[in-house]
C-alpha cells in the first residue's frame, strides 16, 4: 500500500472510531449480548450475578414453541399482518390514485389522511376506545340508525382483533399514501396517453402501465407495513391488553409480558425469533417482488 | 471478507458460550439466609438515603425531621421515586451495587429483589412480628427469611350504595356468601341498578378480587413454607365456581370497565356495590357521595365467619449495599412504631401496618376507617415470590375463562396449578 493511501485509511479509521466505539458498546454489544442471553436462563434475580447462570442451549426455544400461549400470539401476529399489509396497501394506493388525480384542495386531503400518523399513538387508541365501545360508542350509534345492533367491539373475542387493524390501518396508511403518491408521479405520461390511443380502459392503464411501475415502491411498501405489524404492540396494549382471551395479543406484546415476569432470557428468545420471522419474511417479499430481468 | 466476518461472529458466539458455560448458578437464594445480627440501641448517626415513591415519596423529608431531632447526629436524606419507574430503578440500583440505604418496597416485588441478594435480612428483635397484622408481615418473609418491616397497607371490602339496600329492606351489609348473593339480586332487581356488584371478569388484577373469596373458603395459594402450590384444591374451585355465578346470572358485567367508569357507574345507580381498597372512598365521594349514600363494610365469608381479603402496600426494606445499614434500620423501626405510624396517617392517609396505632386519633373514629382495619385483622398476602406476577397473570386468564363460561371452574383450578407449578416459585 503506497503512503498516501495508507495515511488515508489511518485517517478514515480515526474519524469512524468515535461512530465505531459507540456503535459497538450501545448496539453491537447489547444485541450480541441478548442473543447470547437466550441460550441461557438469566431471570430478574440474576442481577447482581449475570455470570452465574447456566448455559440451558436451545432450551427457551423450544420451551416457547411448545407454549400454547405463545403459539396463539403467533396465530393472533400472523392475522395482524394478513389482514393488516393488504388492507393497509390497499387503502393507501387507493387513495393515493384518488389523490393523484384530485385537481383542487390535495394539500387539504393529504394533510388531512396523513394527520393519523403524526399524532400520539396512546392518544389515537384512547379515542378508539371510546368509539367502539359497546354502550354509547359512535360506531354503534351510527349503525344503530340502520337497525344494527352492534356488538362491543373490543369485548369479543371475534371482533376484538379485526377492530385493532382496522384502526392502525387508518393510523398507518397515511405514510405509505404519501410514498405512493409521490410514485405516482414519477409514471411517464406518455406512456398513459399511448395507452389510452391504443384504446385501453382506465383500469388496464392502471393495471398495465402504472402498477408494474410502482413495483419498486410497492415492495417497499409491503417490507416496512410488514415490520410494522409483526411488532404490533400499541393498540393492544392500550386498548384491550392482550384481551379478551389473549385474542389480540401480539408477540410483543408476549415478549413485553415475558420481561415484566422477569424471565429475561425467554423474552430475549422470544425476541430472537420474531427478529428471524422478520428476516425470512422480508427476504421472501424482495423474491417475490423483485424486478423480473 | 464475508466468510471472514462469518468466521469471526462465529468465533465470538462460542467464546462468549464458553464463557457462560464456565460459570454456573450457585442454587444458595433467599431464604437459606439467617436474619441478620441484633443491632445496638444507641441513636442512629450518619447520612440514611432513602428511597420512597408517590406521596410518601414527597412527604416523608419533612416527617423525618422528628427523627433527626431525637437522634441529632443522623441526617434522612429522602429521594422521591414515581411509582412508574420505582421498579426498574431499584432493580438496577441492586445490579449496580449504588443503592440507597433504606427503600420503600411494593410488597410483591419483595421476593424478587430478595432472591436478587438485594436486601438485607432483618435483624433479630428489631421489631416484634406480633406487633403487626399477619398478612403484611408475611409479605416480608420470602423463603422464611424476613427481608424488611411493613410499612403501610391497604386491603379490600365491600362498597355498597346503602341508601339503595335500605330501601330493599338491607339495614346492614351481607354477612354470608347466600346473602351476598340475595343482596346483589335485591340491589337489582327491587332498587333497580343495572348491575348488583362489579367484579373483574378476569385480566390483570382480577385475582385479588376473586382471591378473597377462595381464601374465606380455606383455600390457600402455596404450603406454609411457601415452597409448593396449593392451587387445586376443593375448596378454591368452589369459590371459583361462587364467583363465576355472579357472571352468569347478570349480576355483575362481563367486560372490563373502563376508567373512571366504575364510580361514575355506582354515582349513577348503574352498580349497586363493588369490591375495592381505600382509595374509593375519595374517588367516589368525588362523585358527589356522601356517607348517608354509601357504606363499606368487610367481605362476607361462606357462612357467617367473617371472610378473607387481599392484603398489599409498602415495606421498608435496607439493602445488602447500604452504606449506613445500623442507623437505617432504627429508622424502619422509628417509622413502623405506633405513634409515627398515628402521625404518617394524619400526613398522607397511609393506612398503618400496625394494629395498636388503630386504637386511637382518627383513626379510632371513623366508622369506614374502622371496618378496614376490621378487615385487616383477616387478610392475606400473596406468596412473596420472585415469579408471582406470572403465575398471577396466568390466574387472571383462567378466571377470564371461567367468568366467560370457556372453562368449568375444577379445570381452571387444575390447570392454575399445573401452570404455577411449571413456572415454580423462583427461590
Amino acid at each position: 500500500m503506497n503512503p498516501v493511501r495508507r495515511q488515508q485509511a489511518v485517517a478514515a479509521w480515526v474519524l469512524a472510531l468515535p461512530f465505531m466505539a459507540l456503535f459497538l458498546v450501545f448496539t453491537a454489544g447489547p444485541v450480541l449480548a441478548s442473543l447470547g442471553m437466550s441460550f441461557t436462563d438469566l431471570r430478574s434475580t440474576d442481577i447482581r450475578t449475570p455470570f452465574a447462570v447456566e448455559f440451558v442451549g436451545l432450551d427457551n426455544y423450544t420451551q416457547l414453541l411448545a407454549d400454547p400461549v405463545f403459539r396463539k400470539v403467533t396465530v393472533n401476529t400472523l392475522f395482524y399482518l394478513l389482514l393488516g399489509v393488504p388492507l393497509t396497501m390497499a387503502v393507501a394506493l387507493t387513495v393515493a390514485v384518488a389523490l393523484n388525480h384530485l385537481q383542487r384542495a390535495k394539500g387539504f386531503f393529504r394533510v388531512g389522511f396523513y394527520l393519523p400518523v403524526v399524532t400520539s399513538i396512546v392518544a389515537v387508541s384512547v379515542v378508539w376506545k371510546f368509539l367502539l365501545r359497546d354502550e354509547g360508542g359512535l360506531v354503534n350509534t351510527v349503525i344503530a340508525w340502520f337497525g344494527v345492533d352492534g356488538p362491543g367491539w373490543l369485548d369479543s373475542t371475534t371482533t376484538a382483533l379485526p377492530s385493532l387493524v382496522v384502526m392502525s390501518v387508518w393510523r398507518n396508511f397515511g405514510t405509505l399514501m404519501v410514498i405512493f403518491l409521490a410514485a405516482l408521479q414519477t409514471v411517464p405520461r406518455e406512456l398513459l396517453e399511448a395507452a389510452e390511443s391504443d384504446g385501453a380502459s382506465a383500469w388496464s392503464r392502471f393495471r398495465h402501465v402504472t402498477l408494474p411501475l410502482l413495483r419498486p415502491t410497492l415492495l417497499f411498501g409491503a417490507v416496512i407495513t410488514s415490520i410494522g405489524y409483526l411488532q404490533f404492540f400499541e393498540e393492544a396494549f392500550v386498548m384491550t391488553k392482550g384481551g379478551p382471551l389473549n385474542s389480540t395479543r401480539s408477540v410483543t406484546f408476549f415478549t413485553f409480558d415475558q420481561w415484566g415476569f422477569g424471565n429475561y432470557s425467554l423474552g430475549a428468545a422470544a425476541a430472537y425469533l420474531l427478529f428471524l420471522a422478520i428476516v425470512l419474511l422480508t427476504w421472501l417479499q424482495f423474491r417475490l417482488l423483485r424486478d423480473k430481468d | 471478507m464475508r466468510s471472514r466476518r462469518t468466521a469471526s461472529v462465529l468465533a465470538t458466539l462460542t467464546a462468549a458460550s464458553l464463557v457462560l458455560t464456565a460459570c454456573g448458578r450457585d442454587d444458595a437464594g433467599a431464604g437459606s439466609e439467617a436474619q441478620s445480627e441484633e443491632i445496638g440501641s444507641g441513636a442512629a448517626e450518619g447520612t440514611i438515603e432513602v428511597w420512597a415513591m408517590g406521596t410518601e415519596g414527597e412527604a416523608l423529608q419533612d416527617f423525618s425531621a422528628a427523627f433527626e431531632e431525637a437522634n441529632p447526629d443522623a441526617t434522612v436524606e429522602v429521594t422521591a421515586v414515581p411509582w412508574e419507574s420505582a421498579h426498574d430503578k431499584i432493580s438496577g440500583a441492586i445490579a449496580s451495587g449504588e443503592t440507597p440505604d433504606v427503600s420503600l418496597i411494593g410488597t410483591t416485588w419483595m421476593g424478587e429483589f430478595a432472591e436478587a441478594g438485594g436486601l438485607m435480612p432483618t435483624p433479630e428483635n428489631l421489631v416484634d412480628e406480633a406487633d403487626f397484622y399477619p398478612g403484611p408481615w408475611a409479605s416480608t418473609e420470602v423463603g422464611g427469611t424476613s427481608y424488611g418491616v411493613p410499612w403501610y397497607v391497604e386491603t379490600r371490602v365491600l362498597y355498597y350504595r346503602k341508601d339503595l339496600a335500605e330501601k330493599v329492606g338491607w339495614d346492614q351489609a351481607p354477612q354470608t356468601w347466600d346473602e351476598l348473593k340475595t343482596f346483589a339480586q335485591d340491589l337489582e332487581d327491587k332498587a333497580g341498578v343495572e348491575y348488583g356488584i362489579n367484579l373483574p371478569p378476569g385480566q390483570t388484577g382480577s385475582w385479588q378480587t376473586m382471591m378473597p373469596f377462595a381464601w374465606s373458603n380455606g383455600a390457600s395459594l402455596t404450603n406454609e413454607d411457601g415452597t409448593e402450590y396449593t392451587i387445586d384444591s376443593p375448596e378454591m374451585a368452589e369459590a371459583l365456581e361462587f364467583y363465576k355465578t355472579f357472571f352468569d346470572e347478570g349480576l355483575s358485567p362481563t367486560r372490563l370497565l373502563d376508567a373512571g367508569e366504575l364510580e361514575s357507574g355506582f354515582a349513577k345507580d348503574t352498580f349497586g356495590s363493588f369490591i375495592s381498597g381505600p382509595w374509593h372512598i375519595g374517588l367516589i365521594e368525588e362523585q358527589g357521595l356522601t356517607e348517608e349514600q354509601f357504606a363499606v363494610a368487610p367481605l362476607p365469608g361462606p357462612d357467617g365467619a367473617p371472610g378473607n381479603s387481599f392484603v398489599g402496600g409498602g415495606d421498608l426494606a435496607v439493602f445488602q449495599d447500604a452504606e449506613n445499614p445500623e442507623a437505617a434500620w432504627k429508622y424502619v423501626k422509628w417509622l413502623t412504631e405506633a405513634e409515627t405510624q398515628q402521625a404518617w396517617y394524619e400526613e398522607v392517609n397511609g393506612l398503618p401496618a400496625v394494629p395498636a396505632a388503630w386504637q386511637s386519633g382518627d383513626l379510632a373514629e371513623d366508622e369506614q376507617l374502622q371496618v378496614f382495619g376490621q378487615q385487616l385483622e383477616s387478610a392475606s398476602a400473596p406468596p412473596a415470590v420472585p415469579t408471582w406476577e406470572q403465575v398471577a397473570a396466568s390466574i387472571d386468564g383462567l378466571v377470564e375463562q371461567v367468568t366467560k363460561g370457556d372453562l368449568a371452574p375444577e379445570e381452571a383450578v387444575t390447570q392454575m396449578q399445573s401452570e404455577a407449578s411449571s413456572i415454580g416459585t423462583g427461590l
